[in-house]
């Protein structure tokens, strides 16, 4: 993370080009110095050089810890879900740091990209919705969410978090939905997003799988505009297990949140699912679910 | 100049051809018998002393794990041949990740002696050659080269000292379906004519083509954890001629 | 900007129950600039090899005669069609002999090999420009879309496909994965190898 870059290479062992080329030639004096008899065995101090190249330094505020997240919309659910390595370079840090988190029961954030940006970004979302529910009395709404992340983002135009985000929740028409942000604010809502070191492996699998792309209906039938709840969640299971077979960023575990509008009928097809683990905190509304999965170690 | 390297005689022969194939005539003799599941190729093996390590003597030489080679003639000239054939066999290895067919290597061989008859300052090869080899393609072939750089596949054939008598009794023994057993015997009964001196272990020698079988290959080419083919072309010790020579 | 990319292209091969596949998008381009929609980077070597060179355009032409030549060179002097496995090697070899100024090609081939019996048994493979052998059992990419296509191949792909769900599965991975990539696409083209013939079909896809 912390990088010295200098204008100018220098050789190991000669502290300064001029600098040495300076104590030789008070070497010799020296010598001569000791031939008149002053009996030291080293020569004299050189008077101080000064380093006369101009050095630069710089910082670097970023770094990169790989993961892949990814988010699906249903007609009235959503599943948010993220790989849990984080890693830096050919290291990795941790086999599990979370990527996804639940804002509300009815919305959740997943964050890829630099890890420290993303955990003090969600750190001041939470903080802002704290604030909301003072305010309001009631959870944000999901579109003001992704709205409130757009001016969170953009007002650090210049210095920007350095992370991908995607919202997946429950709007406040009982749909499900998904926002995709850039680094700096820009955003949309869509269907199903990919993000993080694997996207260009999941996104064109995702295009094929959820939005049919390339495929052409059989006569006189027409592609489901929204999938059940079971095919997403095998979907982004074998997203992420495809991912983890060929990038080197993504494995170790993964974390499905799922986000059901209030009375979702997808409820029974979860409710099965093996290691399922309720998140909901409030009575009579949407209700979240996260599922674990282990992926592959190497 | 009437004999000058690689000038046609009046009667369109070339005598330094003519010279290397009396050169081959007076070397020991050598045959090769193929056979239904393989190939035999034998020699006599002549010391001028008794006080020569014969163990040391190779006439029938190992080119890769598929062809092996004998010969008659001069040791020195088929000693620099062997040298070549390997070298061509590895260039091959290395473009195609295979050992060569018999009859390409063959015809490389068959190439650097013909150059020696059309080349200046160099006299051709004073040996006959008999390869031996097995590849998916042609399966168990047989062939001689000649110092003219000409060859032939044969059934049976002799090249050496006794080379006449010897395919006259291989023309009269051979049959397609002889086994590689019973062509092992009959090399050793045809070396036995016009041999000069007690035929032992030491005296002779003789390599092998085994045709490898279908379960074999299914188990692919490249064989076990060192990545070579399992080789179809061996030598027999010593103590596998005694055991033949017994029977 | 990589040398893949001054061109575009891409290229995949797959392996099903006794066939192969192999397809690639027709793009040509200059940087991002589109030429020509039309621009073939698959060509025979025999009857049962196919051969996919994505990569500079210029050393698809330059390696698809080197290759030719090469073949045909094998095929009079051995007297028989070179099999796939040999003609990996040969590929190899050739590329690796430019170690130190490489073609910029990173070759795809499928074939059917011959077995000891008689029968045929699948063969894919790929190198990297310098010939670094890959023999893959499944599926092997190439190309600017290469990262798409392992990320869609991955997920589409399954054991022992029959022809026609071969080329299904094949056309669905590059269609999706060239769409996701600008350097890829205009066009696909895609071969499937089976013992008793070879059918090439032109994909419609999308030309943006």
């Amino acid at each position: 993370m912390y990088q010295e870059s200098k204008k100018r290479e220098r050789t190991p062992g000669s502290w300064c080009g001029r600098g040495m080329v300076t104590v030789e030639a008070r070497f010799s004096k020296g010598a001569k110095a000791r031939s008149n008899g002053t009996g030291s065995e080293f020569p004299r101090m050189p008077a101080m050089i000064s380093l006369a190249q101009p050095q630069q330094r710089q910082f670097n505020p970023y770094s990169e810890n790989g993961g892949t997240i990814l988010a699906v919309a249903g007609a009235d659910f959503s599943v948010i879900a993220g790989d849990t390595r984080q890693s830096e370079g050919y290291s990795i840090q941790t086999r599990y740091a979370p990527k996804v988190f639940r804002l509300t029961d009815k919305a959740v954030l997943a964050v890829n990209g630099f890890a420290a940006d993303g955990n003090m970004f969600v750190k001041k979302v939470r903080q802002r919705l704290e604030w909301y529910r003072h305010a309001h009395a009631k959870d944000m709404p999901l579109r003001a969410i992704a709205r409130l992340i757009q001016t969170m983002l953009y007002a650090r135009r210049f210095f920007p978090f350095y992370v991908y985000n995607i919202l997946g929740g429950i709007e406040d028409d009982g749909t499900g939905a998904v926002y995709s942000f850039d680094p700096v604010g820009s955003y949309e809502r869509e269907a199903c997003r990919a993000a993080g070191a694997a996207q260009s492996l999941v996104q064109p699998f995702l295009d094929n799988q959820i939005y049919f792309k390339n495929q052409t209906p059989a006569p006189g039938t027409s592609h489901p505009v929204h999938l059940p709840l079971s095919t997403v969640l095998s979907l982004v299971i074998d997203s992420f297990t495809s991912a983890t077979e060929r990038h080197i960023e993504v494995g170790d575990g993964l974390e499905m949140y799922v986000v059901l509008a209030k009375g979702s009928t997808a409820l029974q097809s979860i409710v099965s699912v093996r290691g399922i683990q309720e998140m909901t905190t409030t009575e009579d509304g949407e209700r979240v679910f996260v599922i674990r999965r282990e992926l592959k170690k190497d | 100049m009437a004999s000058a390297d690689g000038v046609f005689s009046p009667s369109g022969k070339l005598v330094q051809i003519e010279h290397a194939l009396a050169a081959v005539s007076q070397g020991t003799t050598s045959l090769g018998i193929k056979a239904s599941n393989g190939i035999v190729i034998a020699t006599e093996k002549k010391t001028s002393s008794i006080l020569i390590d014969d163990s040391m003597l190779d006439k029938v030489a190992v080119i890769c794990p598929n062809i092996g080679i004998v010969y008659s003639g001069m040791g020195p000239d088929f000693r620099v041949l062997i040298a070549k054939a390997r070298k061509s066999a590895q260039a091959y290895w290395k473009i195609y990740g295979e050992y060569p067919p018999t009859r390409v290597l063959t015809q490389e061989i068959a190439t650097v002696m013909q150059q020696a008859t059309q080349s200046g300052g160099v006299r051709p090869y004073g040996v006959s050659l008999l390869v031996a080899g097995w590849d998916i393609n042609r399966g168990p072939t047989l062939y001689q080269v000649d110092p003219s750089g000409s060859f032939w596949a044969w059934k049976a054939s002799a090249i050496g000292k006794n080379m006449i008598n010897a395919k006259t009794f291989l023309e009269k023994r051979y049959s397609d379906d002889i086994s590689l057993e019973d062509a092992i015997h009959t090399a050793l009964l045809t070396l036995k004519e016009g041999f000069e001196g007690q035929m032992t272990e030491k005296t002779i020698e003789i390599g092998v083509i085994t045709v490898p079988s279908i379960a074999e290959l299914e188990e692919g080419k490249i064989g076990g954890e060192t990545g070579r083919p399992k080789p179809t072309f061996r030598k027999l010790t010593e103590e596998e001629v005694k055991d033949y020579l017994a029977l | 900007m990589s040398i893949m990319e001054y061109n575009g292209g891409s290229v995949i091969a797959m392996v099903g129950k006794d066939c192969v596949a192999i397809a690639s998008d027709l793009r040509l381009g200059n940087q991002a600039l589109g030429i020509s929609s039309n621009f073939q980077k698959i060509f025979p070597v025999t009857d049962r090899i196919y051969l996919g060179l994505p990569g500079l355009a210029t050393d698809v032409t330059t390696l698809r005669e080197r290759f030719r030549f090469r073949v045909n060179m094998y095929t009079i002097k051995e007297e028989r069609e070179i099999e796939p496995e040999t003609f990996a090697h040969l590929v190899s070899s050739t590329l690796y002999e430019h170690r130190f100024g490489p073609y910029f090609i990173e070759p795809v081939m499928a074939g059917l090999s011959k077995t000891p019996t008689g029968g045929v048994k699948p063969f894919i493979a790929a190198t990297d420009l310098i010939g670094c052998l890959n023999f893959a059992k499944d599926f092997v990419v190439a190309g600017t879309a290469s990262s798409k296509l392992y990320g869609v191949a991955e997920g589409l792909w399954e054991p022992d496909l029959e022809p026609e769900d071969l080329f299904e599965t094949i056309s669905q991975t590059l269609l999706n994965a060239v769409d996701r990539d600008a350097f890829s696409g205009w066009g696909c083209i895609v071969h499937v190898i089976t013992k008793d013939k070879v059918v090439t079909r032109t994909l419609k896809g999308r030309m943006d």
